[in-house]
Protein backbone atom coordinates (compact mmCIF):
# COMPACT_ATOMS: atom_id res chain seq x y z
CA UNK A 1 0.00 0.00 0.00
CA UNK A 2 1.33 3.41 -0.98
CA UNK A 3 1.16 5.11 2.40
CA UNK A 4 2.16 8.73 3.01
CA UNK A 5 1.65 11.51 5.55
CA UNK A 6 -1.26 13.06 3.59
CA UNK A 7 -3.18 9.81 3.74
CA UNK A 8 -2.40 9.52 7.44
CA UNK A 9 -3.85 13.00 8.08
CA UNK A 10 -6.89 12.09 5.97
CA UNK A 11 -7.38 8.87 7.97
CA UNK A 12 -7.20 10.83 11.24
CA UNK A 13 -9.77 13.28 9.84
CA UNK A 14 -12.07 10.37 8.96
CA UNK A 15 -11.69 8.98 12.50
CA UNK A 16 -12.51 12.44 13.91
CA UNK A 17 -15.68 12.62 11.81
CA UNK A 18 -16.64 9.05 12.81
CA UNK A 19 -16.11 9.93 16.46
CA UNK A 20 -18.28 13.04 16.00
CA UNK A 21 -21.01 10.82 14.49
CA UNK A 22 -20.80 8.43 17.47
CA UNK A 23 -20.93 11.38 19.87
CA UNK A 24 -23.95 12.82 18.07
CA UNK A 25 -25.71 9.45 18.28
CA UNK A 26 -24.85 9.17 21.98
CA UNK A 27 -26.22 12.66 22.61
CA UNK A 28 -29.43 12.18 20.61
CA UNK A 29 -30.12 8.66 21.86
CA UNK A 30 -29.19 9.46 25.45
CA UNK A 31 -32.78 8.99 26.59
CA UNK A 32 -32.56 5.34 25.43
CA UNK A 33 -29.12 4.21 26.56
CA UNK A 34 -28.87 6.14 29.83
CA UNK A 35 -31.78 4.27 31.56
CA UNK A 36 -30.32 1.04 30.19
CA UNK A 37 -26.88 2.00 31.55
CA UNK A 38 -28.45 2.80 34.95
CA UNK A 39 -30.02 -0.65 35.18
CA UNK A 40 -27.00 -2.51 33.71
CA UNK A 41 -24.46 -0.89 36.01
CA UNK A 42 -26.63 -1.15 39.13
CA UNK A 43 -26.64 2.59 39.79
CA UNK A 44 -29.54 3.91 41.86
CA UNK A 45 -32.20 5.11 39.37
CA UNK A 46 -32.40 8.43 41.25
CA UNK A 47 -28.98 9.20 39.77
CA UNK A 48 -30.31 9.40 36.21
CA UNK A 49 -30.30 13.25 36.18
CA UNK A 50 -26.76 13.22 37.55
CA UNK A 51 -25.68 10.76 34.85
CA UNK A 52 -27.32 12.91 32.18
CA UNK A 53 -25.54 15.97 33.58
CA UNK A 54 -22.20 14.14 33.51
CA UNK A 55 -22.67 12.86 29.96
CA UNK A 56 -23.94 16.11 28.46
CA UNK A 57 -21.37 18.29 30.24
CA UNK A 58 -18.66 15.89 29.10
CA UNK A 59 -20.22 16.01 25.65
CA UNK A 60 -19.73 19.79 25.46
CA UNK A 61 -16.00 19.33 26.07
CA UNK A 62 -15.92 16.48 23.56
CA UNK A 63 -17.57 18.63 20.86
CA UNK A 64 -15.17 21.51 21.42
CA UNK A 65 -12.28 19.04 21.39
CA UNK A 66 -13.44 17.36 18.15
CA UNK A 67 -14.06 20.67 16.37
CA UNK A 68 -10.62 21.93 17.44
CA UNK A 69 -9.02 18.65 16.34
CA UNK A 70 -10.73 18.99 12.97
CA UNK A 71 -9.37 22.53 12.55
CA UNK A 72 -5.92 21.38 13.68
CA UNK A 73 -5.95 18.57 11.11
CA UNK A 74 -7.01 20.99 8.37
CA UNK A 75 -4.15 23.27 9.34
CA UNK A 76 -1.67 20.36 9.28
CA UNK A 77 -2.92 19.10 5.92
CA UNK A 78 -2.43 22.66 4.59
CA UNK A 79 1.27 22.36 5.47
CA UNK A 80 1.09 24.65 8.50
CA UNK A 81 2.46 22.62 11.40
CA UNK A 82 4.62 24.84 13.59
CA UNK A 83 2.31 27.83 14.03
CA UNK A 84 1.01 29.76 17.03
CA UNK A 85 -2.53 28.92 15.95
CA UNK A 86 -1.82 25.18 16.25
CA UNK A 87 -0.49 25.63 19.77
CA UNK A 88 -3.72 27.50 20.59
CA UNK A 89 -5.70 24.53 19.22
CA UNK A 90 -3.66 22.13 21.37
CA UNK A 91 -4.18 24.36 24.40
CA UNK A 92 -7.96 24.26 23.84
CA UNK A 93 -7.85 20.45 23.49
CA UNK A 94 -5.82 20.11 26.69
CA UNK A 95 -8.26 22.33 28.62
CA UNK A 96 -11.18 20.27 27.27
CA UNK A 97 -9.45 17.14 28.57
CA UNK A 98 -8.98 18.89 31.91
CA UNK A 99 -12.66 19.84 31.95
CA UNK A 100 -13.73 16.26 31.19
CA UNK A 101 -11.32 15.03 33.88
CA UNK A 102 -12.98 17.26 36.51
CA UNK A 103 -16.54 16.40 35.39
CA UNK A 104 -15.91 12.65 35.63
CA UNK A 105 -13.96 13.05 38.86
CA UNK A 106 -16.99 14.70 40.46
CA UNK A 107 -19.19 11.95 38.99
CA UNK A 108 -17.18 9.35 40.89
CA UNK A 109 -19.38 10.34 43.85
CA UNK A 110 -22.31 8.36 42.41
CA UNK A 111 -20.47 5.97 40.05
CA UNK A 112 -16.87 5.08 41.09
CA UNK A 113 -15.84 3.47 37.73
CA UNK A 114 -15.95 6.98 36.21
CA UNK A 115 -12.56 7.38 37.91
CA UNK A 116 -11.06 5.45 34.97
CA UNK A 117 -12.44 7.95 32.45
CA UNK A 118 -11.32 10.83 34.65
CA UNK A 119 -7.80 9.40 34.89
CA UNK A 120 -7.70 8.78 31.13
CA UNK A 121 -8.79 12.37 30.43
CA UNK A 122 -6.21 13.72 32.88
CA UNK A 123 -3.48 11.61 31.30
CA UNK A 124 -4.55 12.77 27.83
CA UNK A 125 -4.41 16.38 29.01
CA UNK A 126 -0.79 15.88 30.10
CA UNK A 127 0.17 14.27 26.77
CA UNK A 128 -1.45 17.08 24.76
CA UNK A 129 0.28 19.70 26.91
CA UNK A 130 3.66 18.07 26.35
CA UNK A 131 3.02 18.01 22.57
CA UNK A 132 1.97 21.68 22.76
CA UNK A 133 5.19 22.56 24.61
CA UNK A 134 7.24 20.70 22.00
CA UNK A 135 5.51 22.58 19.16
CA UNK A 136 6.02 25.91 20.95
CA UNK A 137 9.73 25.10 21.24
CA UNK A 138 9.82 24.07 17.57
CA UNK A 139 8.19 27.39 16.52
CA UNK A 140 11.05 29.28 18.17
CA UNK A 141 13.63 27.05 16.48
CA UNK A 142 11.88 27.40 13.11
CA UNK A 143 11.78 31.20 13.30
CA UNK A 144 15.50 31.19 14.12
CA UNK A 145 16.18 28.86 11.22
CA UNK A 146 14.06 31.02 8.89
CA UNK A 147 16.20 34.02 9.82
CA UNK A 148 19.51 32.19 9.32
CA UNK A 149 21.06 33.30 6.06
CA UNK B 1 24.67 45.33 22.34
CA UNK B 2 24.14 44.39 18.74
CA UNK B 3 25.84 43.24 15.59
CA UNK B 4 25.62 45.80 12.79
CA UNK B 5 25.64 44.46 9.24
CA UNK B 6 27.52 46.83 6.93
CA UNK B 7 26.73 44.86 3.83
CA UNK B 8 25.19 47.80 1.95
CA UNK B 9 28.39 49.84 2.54
CA UNK B 10 30.55 47.09 1.06
CA UNK B 11 28.12 46.60 -1.82
CA UNK B 12 28.29 50.32 -2.61
CA UNK B 13 32.09 50.23 -2.51
CA UNK B 14 32.20 47.30 -4.92
CA UNK B 15 29.36 48.76 -7.01
CA UNK B 16 27.33 45.56 -6.98
CA UNK B 17 23.55 45.29 -6.87
CA UNK B 18 21.64 43.15 -4.36
CA UNK B 19 20.24 40.92 -7.08
CA UNK B 20 23.64 40.28 -8.61
CA UNK B 21 25.28 39.60 -5.24
CA UNK B 22 22.46 37.25 -4.21
CA UNK B 23 22.88 35.32 -7.47
CA UNK B 24 26.67 35.13 -7.11
CA UNK B 25 26.63 33.82 -3.54
CA UNK B 26 23.69 31.51 -4.16
CA UNK B 27 21.03 32.91 -1.81
CA UNK B 28 17.68 34.45 -2.59
CA UNK B 29 17.34 38.26 -2.81
CA UNK B 30 14.83 38.00 0.02
CA UNK B 31 17.42 36.36 2.28
CA UNK B 32 20.02 38.94 1.31
CA UNK B 33 17.51 41.64 2.23
CA UNK B 34 17.00 39.95 5.63
CA UNK B 35 20.76 40.10 6.14
CA UNK B 36 21.10 43.70 4.92
CA UNK B 37 18.31 45.02 7.13
CA UNK B 38 19.74 43.37 10.24
CA UNK B 39 16.75 41.07 10.72
CA UNK B 40 18.87 37.92 10.44
CA UNK B 41 19.38 35.94 13.64
CA UNK B 42 22.39 34.02 12.33
CA UNK B 43 24.70 33.78 9.34
CA UNK B 44 26.23 30.57 8.03
CA UNK B 45 30.00 30.40 7.61
CA UNK B 46 29.39 29.33 4.00
CA UNK B 47 27.33 32.50 3.33
CA UNK B 48 29.91 34.70 5.06
CA UNK B 49 32.70 33.04 3.10
CA UNK B 50 30.85 33.56 -0.20
CA UNK B 51 30.16 37.22 0.70
CA UNK B 52 33.80 37.86 1.60
CA UNK B 53 34.90 36.13 -1.61
CA UNK B 54 32.56 38.13 -3.86
CA UNK B 55 33.09 41.47 -2.10
CA UNK B 56 36.83 40.86 -1.67
CA UNK B 57 36.75 41.76 2.01
CA UNK B 58 37.12 40.37 5.53
CA UNK B 59 34.19 39.34 7.82
CA UNK B 60 34.99 42.39 9.96
CA UNK B 61 34.24 44.65 7.00
CA UNK B 62 30.69 43.28 6.88
CA UNK B 63 29.95 42.69 10.55
CA UNK B 64 30.52 45.16 13.36
CA UNK B 65 29.93 44.76 17.09
CA UNK B 66 28.30 47.70 18.87
CA UNK B 67 27.72 48.21 22.61
CA UNK B 68 24.81 50.60 21.97
CA UNK B 69 21.21 49.75 21.11
CA UNK B 70 19.19 46.60 21.50
CA UNK B 71 20.29 43.20 20.32
CA UNK B 72 18.91 42.61 16.84
CA UNK B 73 21.10 40.15 15.02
Amino acid sequence: MDWNKDKSVRLTTVFTILLAAVLLAADVLGFIWMPWFISASAIDSSHLPALAATIYTGSIFAWICLYTMFRLLRSISGGEVFTEQNTRFLRVISWCCAGACIVFLVSVLYYPPFLIISAAAGFMMMIVRVVKNIIQQAIGMKSELDLTV
Amino acid sequence: MKIIVNLDVMMARRKISAGELAERIGITPANLSVLKTGKAKAIRFSTLMALCHELRCQPGDILEYSEDGEEKA
